[in-house]
């Protein structure tokens, strides 16, 4: 089940509201646990048996491991646990790729499984991971009770796309948490604006990113493959960070507190300060399990850079099993390494809007190997974006989308800028009058409005009709 | 104390959207058909452990859940609102053009040259048969050009109808295009909808006669009668909000003399004309009382003169103009004809022999025409 269908938001959502809020606190995690796995099971009812695995396995390799603290055995116990969640992710996610490789370097014919993909399940497996490693370190303890352990890994607000908890960052509310009125409302607020990123922002500039990639590239004048690859970046800026703020919010209803996984990524100054501010999740999940287990920078320059090396390597091949997005990880180490090098100390000498534009490139560039599968296409569309493929700076049809798309683009920009939250946070401490009057009729009026736009985009997205039908 | 009220009403507002629509939602009934949009809407998918499973009765049922949501057209009214106010000019394939006419869209990259070719061959071979005379209107988009919104791509048709005039051969081409691009500034095109009006198919009337080298039957062009000031039409349901009202007219001299129509071989009616459409949200199937396979039409003008059509719903407001020349108009649907096409014309053709018309609109021919 999605966030962004008729089915969540007016049948799955009010019962399991209604259900959560009227049962005592003592069942409240039986509840949100069975909640999530019927929300989960709506369309990959056969994959919940894997994840009902993990979370048993894991919960076993954490009690294990507590047991068995500071002999050998817990170690070997730790390994066991990462073995299984990297085969399970491997076996589901990377076989066909790891084949197909094989198959073109040997000339074999080794059989693809075909197996879809179990939604959700990059990040599920790295979030048990991220627990029994800090049982292991004993950065916290293992979790007894499993009803608690399984609502932490299949929780539905962020089972689907994030953020990635950390087992330490909400440990505490798995045991005890409050309903708050303040939160509720916040949770409301923000569920209802992420709604609105993704279906009212990231759905239409998804439209336009179709639009443009459906022409061949013989027919994309240099504008064109600007608009759209700027389309395509505002889509799953809006998508991605539009599902964390739905996670984000509906994790606050129930009275949890989720990290932020999204802080206005395209005003950043550096890639480095990008990915400060990109999924944050899993840039710190790749940080603290990663890279500085394998020596961070403590262990001289090269080692450093092999490090990130590898994590990028990862963080690549995470997004998807393809050499894109391995292309796509090593096109962000070979930025950050010559930040790291010479190139930080150089934009941190100049006005911010030089680090800003070198930034936007680089990502903008980079969402042309993430968006698009075979070399030969991403090719042919960086021809494109740099007019060498003789269709010159502008056509008419590149005129028509932006006409088209004009009014949304820009909306779209200034929703990129933390110029709203600011408004907000002005409203808000301001304590005159009219300001808070403001604010207070803004806060009630707006959810509103969105959530009813939102569903009219929703309902309509069905909208496909065989016209000539009777005709 | 305020805090707690403000969070209160916050919580509520978006509780009472969801749960009210919710609410509203179980006790909505399900519709078969939706007017609106021209289509059938999901039903309830059938439930079976199996399809469980595999996880399609779960897509089924949120296919189901949205087409069948409460007061569905009204949300779609409310997303064209939304995308008006962001200033989209091309809503559910249609583009919204000056002058209030909503013109359909046909995008160029859906139609290959491929797919060009195999029509122009089938139809080459037809009127190689049977001498026939072709004539292939322009949709709006081509003829109202200036009404487009700016820049707006558009299927060139001038180039598929240069096609084939060079294949068929001058004298079985009858030449709509430029006849009605003449007349680009009357209102030859429904505002609401996909069709040319009355006064469009006059001029294809006054086309086809200069081809066949006959002095059209005299209509009076000022003539007209009105039947209909409320018709929104096909694209105006596309896009679901109230745009404007077209009226529906036809020639009453059509009218003049006794007429016998038979649709699909049963059906007998004394009229060209069927009134009970205009009651429904189908206005133009007031002409020849919408689409039938097969229509056969006998009148008291040019005794022994019979004419043959196969035709697209185009045809439905032109057929009418041509009774005043035929005795016997026999006309086929090929969407709708199940039989052979070569077979049905043999059957049909008088010992002194018949004329042939193929009569469609551009689109249409590309998507339907074939001949077997």
């Amino acid at each position: 089940m999605v966030f962004s269908s008729v089915l969540f938001l007016f049948r799955f959502l009010p019962i399991f509201m209604i259900c959560y809020f009227l049962v005592p606190r003592k069942m409240k995690n039986l509840v949100l646990f069975l909640g999530s796995l019927v929300f989960y099971a709506w369309g990959e009812p056969v994959y919940i048996f894997l994840m009902l695995f993990s979370t048993i396995s894991d919960y076993v390799w954490g009690r294990l491991i507590e047991e068995y603290r500071g002999k050998d055995r817990s170690r070997i116990f730790l390994l066991c646990s990462i073995v299984i969640n990297l085969f399970i992710l491997g076996f589901f996610k990377y076989a066909d790729f790891l084949m197909q490789t094989v198959n073109a370097v040997f000339g074999t014919s080794i059989p693809f499984l075909n197996l879809p993909l179990p939604i959700g399940i990059s990040f599920y497996t790295f979030q048990t991971m991220s627990y029994v490693i800090d049982v292991y370190r004993g950065d916290t303890k293992a979790q007894r009770n499993i009803l608690q352990f399984g609502v932490y890994v299949t929780m539905f607000p962020q089972l689907i796309a994030g953020p990635i908890l950390k087992y330490h960052q909400v440990e505490r509310y798995l045991q005890d948490r409050r309903i708050d009125l303040d939160a509720i409302s916040y949770g409301a607020k923000r569920f209802v604006t992420g709604l609105a990123k993704k279906v009212l922002l990231a759905n239409n500039l998804g439209l336009l990113w179709k639009q443009v990639t459906e022409l061949g590239t013989d027919q994309m004048s240099v504008l064109m493959a600007w608009l759209g690859i700027a389309a395509f970046a505002l889509q799953i800026y809006f998508d991605f960070s539009g599902y964390s703020d739905m996670a984000i919010g509906l994790g606050a209803v129930l009275g949890f507190h989720f990290p932020e996984n999204f802080n206005y990524p395209y005003v950043a100054t550096s890639v480095k300060d990008f990915w400060h501010r990109w999924h944050i999740s899993l840039s710190t999940w790749f940080k603290e399990y990663v890279y500085i287990p394998l020596g961070g920078n403590r262990k001289g320059l090269p080692r450093q850079l092999f490090n990130i090396l590898v994590v990028w390597m990862l963080t690549g091949i995470w997004h998807g099993a393809g050499w894109n997005f391995l292309f796509w990880g090593l096109w962000f180490a070979l930025f950050l390494i010559l930040e790291k090098l010479f190139l930080g100390e150089v934009l941190e000498s100049v006005p911010k809007v030089f680090g800003r534009v070198y930034t936007l490139a680089v990502v903008l560039i980079s969402w042309v190997f993430f968006a698009l599968e075979s070399p030969g296409e991403i090719l042919a569309y960086l021809q494109a974006m740099f007019g060498m493929n003789g269709v010159g700076p502008v056509n008419s049809l590149a005129m028509f989308l932006s006409n088209e798309y004009l009014v949304l683009l820009v909306i779209a920009l200034v929703a990129c800028l933390p110029l709203g939250s600011r408004l907000v946070h002005a409203l808000k401490s301001s304590k005159t009058g009219p300001a808070m009057a403001l604010y207070r009729l803004g806060e009630k009026v707006i959810p509103a409005v969105l959530l009813l736009l939102s569903v009219a985009y929703i309902v309509d997205a069905s909208y496909n009709p065989f016209l000539y039908f009777r005709f | 104390m305020d805090d707690k009220r403000n969070s209160l009403l916050t919580i509520g507002l978006v509780c009472a959207v969801l749960l009210v629509l919710g609410v509203a939602d179980l006790w909505n009934s399900d519709r078969v058909y939706s007017e609106a949009e021209n289509r059938v809407l999901a039903s309830r998918p059938a439930f079976s452990w199996e399809s469980l499973f595999t996880g399609e009765y779960g897509d089924a049922y949120e296919k189901y859940m949205s087409d069948q949501f409460v007061g569905r057209d009204k949300w779609v009214g409310l997303k064209t609102r939304a995308d008006i106010c962001f200033r989209k000019k091309e809503i559910n394939g249609v583009y919204l053009g000056a002058d209030r006419y909503l013109i359909g869209v046909n995008d160029p990259d859906e139609y290959t040259e491929q797919m060009e070719n195999s029509r122009v061959a089938s139809l080459t071979k037809l009127v190689n048969h049977w001498d026939a005379k072709v004539m292939l209107v322009p949709t709006a988009d081509n003829i109202l050009t200036d009404k487009l919104p700016a820049f707006a791509p558009y299927y060139d048709e001038e180039r598929l109808l240069t096609k084939v005039r060079n294949s068929i051969g001058e004298e079985h081409y009858i030449d709509v295009y430029h006849a009605l691009q003449e007349h680009a500034q009357e209102p030859i095109y429904y505002r609401t909808d996909h069709h040319w009006t009355s006064l469009g198919a006059y001029y294809g009337f006054l086309a086809w006669a200069d081809s066949v080298g006959r002095f059209p039957y005299p209509y009076d062009v000022n003539g007209r009668k009105t039947v209909s000031e409320d018709f929104q039409g096909t694209l105006q349901s596309r896009i679901n909000v109230d745009w404007t009202k077209d009226s529906i007219q036809y020639f009453p001299e059509t009218e003049k003399k006794a007429i016998s129509v038979t649709y699909d071989f049963t059906d007998t009616a004394d009229s060209l004309y069927a009134p009970d459409y205009l009651d429904t949200k189908n206005q133009y199937g007031f002409f020849l009382n919408d689409n039938h396979a097969f229509i056969e039409i006998h009148t008291e003008y040019n005794p022994g003169k019979t004419l043959f059509v196969i035709k697209d719903s185009y045809a439905n407001s032109l057929i009418p103009l041509l009774t005043t020349h035929y005795e016997n108009i026999y006309v086929v649907d090929l969407r709708y004809y199940n039989g052979k096409l070569f077979q049905l014309m043999e059957q049909y053709e008088p010992e002194q022999g018949m004329d042939v018309l193929v009569l469609y609109d551009c689109i249409h021919f590309l998507e339907d025409f074939k001949y077997y």
